[in-house]
C-alpha cells in the first residue's frame, strides 16, 4: 500500500502531475476571472484617478484641460478638506479612547455564560448589522430639535427648546461621534469575546492560585493576552473611520457649513456632485495614499507577530 | 446548491428583461415638484396626451430639489437618462449643452416658441439653439405673515429699504417672534440674501462686469458691501433656532406653521407653505402678503429689478421625437391657464397670466413683467461649480464662520477656476 | 472533575454592590442601544402631532394605516426586490470567482503566484470610495450605468481580496493528502475542485457569503453613483428618496425606515450565531 503520510515525500521525489491533471486548464480558467474583475474595477480606477487628477474635467468626453498638480493645490487650499481630516482623526480618537474601552469592559462582563449573556451580546451587536444609512436616518430623528428624542427629553424636564445639535457647528460632529460609537462598539466587543473564549483559562487560574486580585489578574494576564485582538480592533477602527460616508449623509450631509465632513463625504460633495472629476480624483489619490501608508506601516510595525 | 444558483440567475434574468422597454415609446419625465396638487394636474395632462397620441406612455419620476441637483451630473451621463428634465437655465444649462447631453429642438419648436414670453425662451437658447421650453417664472422676495407682523407693530408696506428691514427684525425680536425662517442646510435659500443685495447695490452692470472679470471681478465694491450688509442682518440673529440644520422644505413648513414672521422665498413657496405645514393649511391668503426685496440707498440697482427663476424643461439627447410634442402640449394655452388658475405657476405662455387666480400671484406676475432686469438665481446662472461656491460661502457668512471679504474672495477664486 | 468554565470566570458575579452596579451598567447600555430603534418602530404608529409630544412612549392611538400603506405600495417591495437581486447575484458571483481563484492559489504552484496574491491583497488596503469617480466613468463607458451589473461587478471586485484570502486559507487547511491522492488516481484539478473541495467548504463559503451579503444589502455609495432610475434603487437609496419626499412627516419616514430595516433584523434574529461568527471570523482571519 502506498502509505503516504507526509506529502513532502511525494514532491521531494520530484513527482509531477500527469498532463491530464488539467493543471494548465485550471490555471487558465480559474484564475483570470478574479484577476480581470479585480484589475478592471479596483486597480485600474486608482491608476486612472492619478491620471485624471492632473486635469480639469467634468467627465464628459475625454479629459483635455491639463492643469498639472493644480488640483492638489486646490484640495490643500480648501478649508473643508482639513476639517474633514480633523474629523477623521477625531473618529479615531473617539474610537480608541471611548469605544474600545467600552467594548473591552463589556466583553469581560459578557464573555462568560450566565443567564442573559448571550441575549445581551446579540442586542449589543445588532447596531453593527444595520446599514449605516439607516442608522444615520434613525439618529437624524433622535437628534431632531422638534420631533426627536432629544427634544422629548428636554420637554419632559421642562427645559424649554432642545438645542438643534446637528445644526450647530460645535456640536454636530460630536453628535455624530456618539452615533459611531453606538453602531460599532458591539462589533469590537464580539472580537474581544471571541478572543477571551478561546483563551487558555489555565493561566487565569494559575494567577488566581498565586493570589492575584481580580484587578491584577485583569491587568497582567487577561488584557495582555488580548493585545493582538486590540491591535486588530484599532486597525478596524482606523480603516472604518477613513471610509465613513453613509452615516454622514443622512445626519448632516457634511454641514453645517462643511463642519462635519469626512474625507469620503468631502470627495462626494466637492467632486462627484459638482462633477469635478480631476478634483475628486486628487482627493481620492490622497485618500488612497493615506490608507495604504497606514495599512502597510501598521501591519509592519504592530502586527508583525500576529 | 447548483440548482438553486441556476434558479436565482434565471429569476434575475427574467426580472431584468421584463423591465426592458416594450413596443411602446416611453417618455421619462423627471421633476422636482413637491406639491401633490400640482403633480395631480400634471398627471392628468400626461394621461390626456397619451390618449390623444398613439403608442406613447409617459413615466414620471420625482426627486427632491437638492437631491436632483446633486444627482444631475451622474444622471445625465447614463444611457437610461430621463428624456425631460427640470431646469433653471443659466450657466448650468450652458455646461450641459457643452457636455452634449441635450437635444437641439430649435426646428421642432419654431412654430411654438413665439407664443411664449420672449425673454423666457431666450433663457433656454444657447448660441441660437433652443434646448428646452420655459414653463414658469418666479420672483424672490419676502413672504410675510401679516398677523405676526402686526403683533410686533410692523407694517409690511413700510419695509422699503434695507434699514427698514433691519428695524422690522429688531421689533419682531423684541416681541418674541422669530423674524425669519430659512433653510440653511440646503444653503441656496441663504444665498438669495447676498445675491439680491449685490443686485440692489451694483445692478446689472456690476454682475456683467464681474462675469467678465473686470474691475476686480467678484471682489469689487458691490460684492464686498453685499456681504457687509448681510452680516448686519446675521448679527441680529434673525433666523429660527437651528436654522443651519433646517432643509428648505421643513423651513417653509416652519413658516407655514406660523412660527416665523417672514421668509425670503421664491414666489412658488406660496403653495408649498401649505404642503409642508403640519396642519396642511399653512397661512391663509388673508394673512399672507408679499414684500419686494428692499432697496439699498445709493445703489445702482433699479427697484424694479427682480431676482428669480426662469424654470422650464429640457430635452435630453436621444429622446424620442414625441417628447417635444408632449412638451408643446404641456406648455400650451389651456394647460398654462389651468395651472395659473390654480396659482401653481406664473405662466410663460403669452396671455395665460390673465388666468391667475389670486391677487398674490397676479402681483408677482406684474413684478416680473415690469422688470427690465430679471436675474436668474446666481447658483444656477454661474454654473454648477461656481454656483455651489456662492452657496457654500454665503452659508458660512450666515453661520458666522466667514467674513464678507472672504466670501467675495472665495467666489472670485471659483470664478477664475471656472467650471 | 473540575468544571473549568466555572472555575476561571473572568468576572465573578456574586451578589452585592459590584454585581448590582454591573446589572445597572449593562441595563444602561441596553437602553442606549434599544431606545432609538424602539422609538423609530413606534413612531410609525403615531400621528405627526402625537409624535411631537410623545416621542418615546406607546402611541395613544395606534394608527395602522401608515405601515399598511407602505406595505401595500409597490414602491416598498420593488426596493426589497432590487436589493435581493443585487445582493444574491453579488454573493453568487463572488463565491464562484473567489473560490476558483483561491483554489489555484492554494494548490497550484506557479511562477509569480506569491506576487499575484500580494497584488490581490492590495484590495484590502483602501475603500471603494477612493477611486469612485474613475470607477463611475469606467462603468459608464462599459454601458453598465443604470443596470444591476453596474453595481454588482464593482461590489464583487471589491470583495474579492477578503474572499480569496479567507477561502485560500481554508482550502490550504484541508489535508494535502486528499489532493495528492486524487491526482495520483488520475483526477483532474477541476474535478477535484468540484467534487471534493467545494462540498467540504460549506462553512467557509457560508461565512464569505454572509459577509458579502450583508455588505451588499447595506451598500449605499456605489448604488448612489451608478443607478439613476428609481425602479432599480435598492432600499438604502429608496429610503433616502422617501425621506426627501416626506421630510416634514416624520411618522411616515419612521415607518418606512422600520420596514426597510426589518428584513435585516429578522435575518439577524434567525441566523444570529452564524452572522456574528461570519462577520467577526472574517475580520480576524483577514
Amino acid at each position: 500500500m502506498l502509505a503516504i503520510s507526509d506529502g513532502s515525500r511525494l514532491t521531494s521525489r520530484r513527482w509531477r502531475p500527469r498532463e491530464s491533471s488539467g493543471r494548465l486548464t485550471v490555471l487558465l480558467f480559474f484564475l483570470p476571472p478574479a484577476l480581470v474583475l479585480f484589475s478592471l474595477f479596483v486597480v485600474m480606477p486608482v491608476g486612472e484617478a492619478a491620471w485624471y487628477s492632473l486635469f480639469n474635467w467634468n467627465g464628459f468626453g475625454s479629459p483635455t484641460k491639463w492643469v498639472g498638480l493644480d488640483n492638489y493645490r486646490f484640495v490643500l487650499e480648501n478649508k473643508a478638506f482639513f476639517t474633514a481630516i480633523r474629523n477623521n482623526l477625531l473618529i479615531i480618537a473617539a474610537s480608541l479612547l471611548l469605544q474600545l474601552p467600552l467594548a473591552l469592559v463589556l466583553a469581560i462582563m459578557l464573555a462568560d455564560r450566565f443567564r442573559g449573556a448571550v441575549s445581551l451580546r446579540m442586542v449589543f451587536f445588532m447596531p453593527y448589522i444595520l446599514a449605516e444609512i439607516a442608522t444615520g436616518l434613525i439618529f437624524s430623528f433622535v437628534y431632531d430639535g422638534n420631533y426627536g428624542l432629544l427634544a422629548g427629553i428636554y420637554r419632559w424636564f421642562g427645559a424649554g427648546d432642545a438645542p438643534h445639535l446637528l445644526a450647530n457647528q460645535a456640536t454636530a460632529f460630536p453628535a455624530i461621534l456618539v452615533v459611531i460609537i453606538w453602531k460599532y462598539f458591539g462589533f469590537h466587543m464580539m472580537l474581544y469575546i471571541a478572543a477571551l473564549q478561546s483563551m487558555d483559562r489555565n493561566i487565569v487560574e494559575a494567577a488566581r492560585i498565586d493570589g492575584a486580585s481580580r484587578w491584577q489578574e485583569l491587568r497582567y494576564v487577561v488584557i495582555p493576552t488580548l493585545y493582538p485582538t486590540i491591535r486588530l480592533s484599532v486597525f478596524f477602527a482606523v480603516v472604518g473611520s477613513l471610509q465613513l460616508f453613509d452615516l454622514i449623509m443622512p445626519l448632516t450631509g457634511g454641514g453645517p457649513a462643511d463642519s462635519s465632513h469626512t474625507m469620503v463625504s468631502f470627495l462626494y460633495n466637492f467632486g462627484v456632485t459638482r462633477m469635478r472629476v480631476g478634483f475628486g480624483s486628487a482627493v481620492g489619490v490622497i485618500l488612497f495614499l493615506v490608507c495604504v501608508t497606514f495599512a502597510l506601516t501598521y501591519k509592519r510595525w504592530f502586527m508583525r507577530n500576529d | 446548491m447548483r440548482v438553486l444558483k441556476k434558479a436565482f440567475l434565471a429569476a434575475a434574468g427574467f426580472v431584468i428583461t421584463t423591465g426592458l422597454a416594450t413596443a411602446q415609446t416611453t417618455i421619462k419625465w423627471l421633476h422636482i415638484e413637491a406639491n401633490p396638487a400640482q403633480v395631480k394636474i400634471w398627471e392628468e395632462v400626461a394621461r390626456d396626451f397619451e390618449s390623444k397620441t398613439q403608442g406613447v406612455k409617459i413615466e414620471m419620476q420625482y426627486l427632491e430639489n437638492e437631491a436632483y441637483k446633486a444627482k444631475a451630473p451622474t444622471l445625465l451621463q447614463s444611457r437610461d437618462r430621463p428624456h425631460i428634465i427640470y431646469s433653471w437655465a443659466g450657466g448650468v444649462l450652458k455646461s450641459q449643452v457643452e457636455a452634449g447631453v441635450l437635444e437641439d429642438i430649435t426646428a421642432l419648436v419654431q412654430d411654438h416658441k413665439d407664443k411664449l414670453s420672449a425673454s423666457a425662451v431666450a433663457a433656454f437658447t444657447i448660441n441660437g439653439k433652443v434646448y428646452g421650453l420655459p414653463h414658469s417664472v418666479s420672483q424672490v422676495g419676502f413672504m410675510a405673515n401679516k398677523e405676526l407682523l402686526g403683533k410686533a407693530g410692523v407694517d409690511a408696506a413700510s419695509i422699503k429699504t434695507w434699514d427698514d428691514l433691519l428695524s422690522a427684525v429688531r421689533k419682531l425680536k423684541a416681541a418674541g417672534i422669530t423674524p425669519l425662517a430659512v433653510g440653511g442646510a440646503d444653503k441656496w435659500p441663504i444665498h438669495f440674501y447676498w445675491t439680491h443685495l449685490a443686485g440692489r447695490i451694483g445692478g446689472r452692470p456690476a454682475f456683467q462686469a464681474a462675469l467678465k472679470n473686470e474691475a476686480g471681478g467678484f471682489e469689487a465694491e458691490p460684492f464686498q458691501k453685499a456681504g457687509e450688509l448681510f452680516k448686519q442682518l446675521v448679527d441680529l440673529q434673525p433666523f429660527q433656532n437651528g436654522f443651519l440644520g433646517f432643509k428648505s422644505q421643513p423651513a417653509i413648513g416652519h413658516f407655514g406653521d406660523g412660527n416665523a414672521a417672514m421668509i425670503l422665498a421664491i414666489s412658488s413657496f406660496y403653495h408649498t407653505q401649505k404642503v409642508f405645514a403640519a396642519n396642511k393649511t399653512g397661512i391663509t391668503d388673508d394673512k399672507l402678503t408679499w414684500i419686494d426685496f428692499p432697496s439699498v440707498p445709493g445703489g445702482k440697482g433699479e427697484s424694479s429689478d427682480t431676482l428669480g427663476g426662469i424654470n422650464g424643461w429640457l430635452v435630453t439627447k436621444g429622446a424620442p421625437k414625441e417628447t417635444v410634442a408632449f412638451l408643446k402640449y404641456f406648455i400650451s394655452e389651456d394647460v398654462q391657464k389651468r395651472l395659473a388658475g390654480g396659482n401653481f405657476v406664473i405662466p410663460t405662455f403669452k396671455g395665460a397670466e390673465s388666468g391667475l387666480g389670486s391677487a398674490f400671484m397676479r402681483n408677482i406676475a406684474k413684478n416680473v413683467a415690469a422688470s427690465k432686469y430679471h436675474q436668474n438665481f446666481w447658483d444656477q446662472d454661474l454654473g454648477p461649480s461656481v454656483g455651489r461656491v456662492v452657496n457654500d460661502s454665503t452659508a458660512e457668512l450666515a453661520g458666522g464662520t466667514m467674513t464678507p471679504g472672504a466670501v467675495a474672495k472665495a467666489i472670485q477664486n471659483a470664478s477664475r477656476q471656472g467650471n | 472533575m473540575i468544571d473549568r468554565s466555572e472555575s476561571a470566570r473572568f468576572y465573578e458575579g456574586g451578589f452585592g454592590v459590584a454585581a448590582f452596579a454591573k446589572v445597572v451598567f449593562l441595563g444602561m447600555v441596553a437602553v442606549f442601544v434599544l431606545t432609538p430603534l424602539l422609538a423609530t418602530a413606534l413612531g410609525g404608529f403615531k400621528s405627526l402631532g402625537e409624535l411631537r409630544v410623545n416621542p418615546f412612549g406607546l402611541p395613544n392611538q395606534w394608527e395602522w394605516e401608515h405601515y399598511a400603506n407602505i406595505l401595500g405600495s409597490t414602491r416598498y417591495w420593488r426596493l426589497l426586490l432590487n436589493s435581493t437581486i443585487v445582493a444574491t447575484l453579488t454573493v453568487a458571483l463572488t463565491l464562484v470567482v473567489a473560490s476558483m481563484a483561491a483554489f489555484v492559489f492554494a494548490h497550484v504552484k506557479f511562477f509569480g503566484s506569491a506576487m499575484l496574491l500580494n497584488y490581490l491583497t492590495l484590495g484590502l488596503l483602501f475603500p471603494a470610495a477612493t477611486a469612485i469617480l474613475p470607477l463611475f466613468i469606467k462603468v459608464r463607458d462599459l454601458g453598465l450605468l443604470d443596470t444591476y451589473f453596474g453595481v454588482i461587478l464593482p461590489q464583487v471586485a471589491f470583495s474579492l481580496a477578503m474572499s480569496v484570502l479567507l477561502l485560500r486559507r481554508f482550502f490550504k487547511d484541508l489535508p494535502d493528502e486528499l489532493l495528492e491522492a486524487a491526482l495520483v488516481d488520475g483526477c483532474s484539478y477541476s474535478n477535484f475542485f468540484r467534487y471534493v473541495t467545494l462540498p467540504l467548504s460549506g462553512p467557509i463559503l457560508a461565512t464569505v457569503g454572509t459577509i458579502t451579503f450583508v455588505h451588499s444589502w447595506n451598500a449605499y455609495l456605489i448604488p448612489l453613483i451608478m443607478l439613476n432610475s428609481d425602479s432599480l434603487y435598492p432600499w438604502p437609496l429608496g429610503v433616502m428618496v422617501y425621506q426627501g419626499e416626506y421630510s416634514t412627516e416624520w411618522h411616515l419616514v419612521l415607518a418606512f425606515i422600520t420596514l426597510t430595516i426589518l428584513p435585516t433584523i429578522l435575518l439577524f434574529l434567525f441566523a444570529q450565531k452564524y452572522i456574528v461568527a461570519g462577520l467577526t471570523a472574517g475580520a480576524v482571519k483577514g
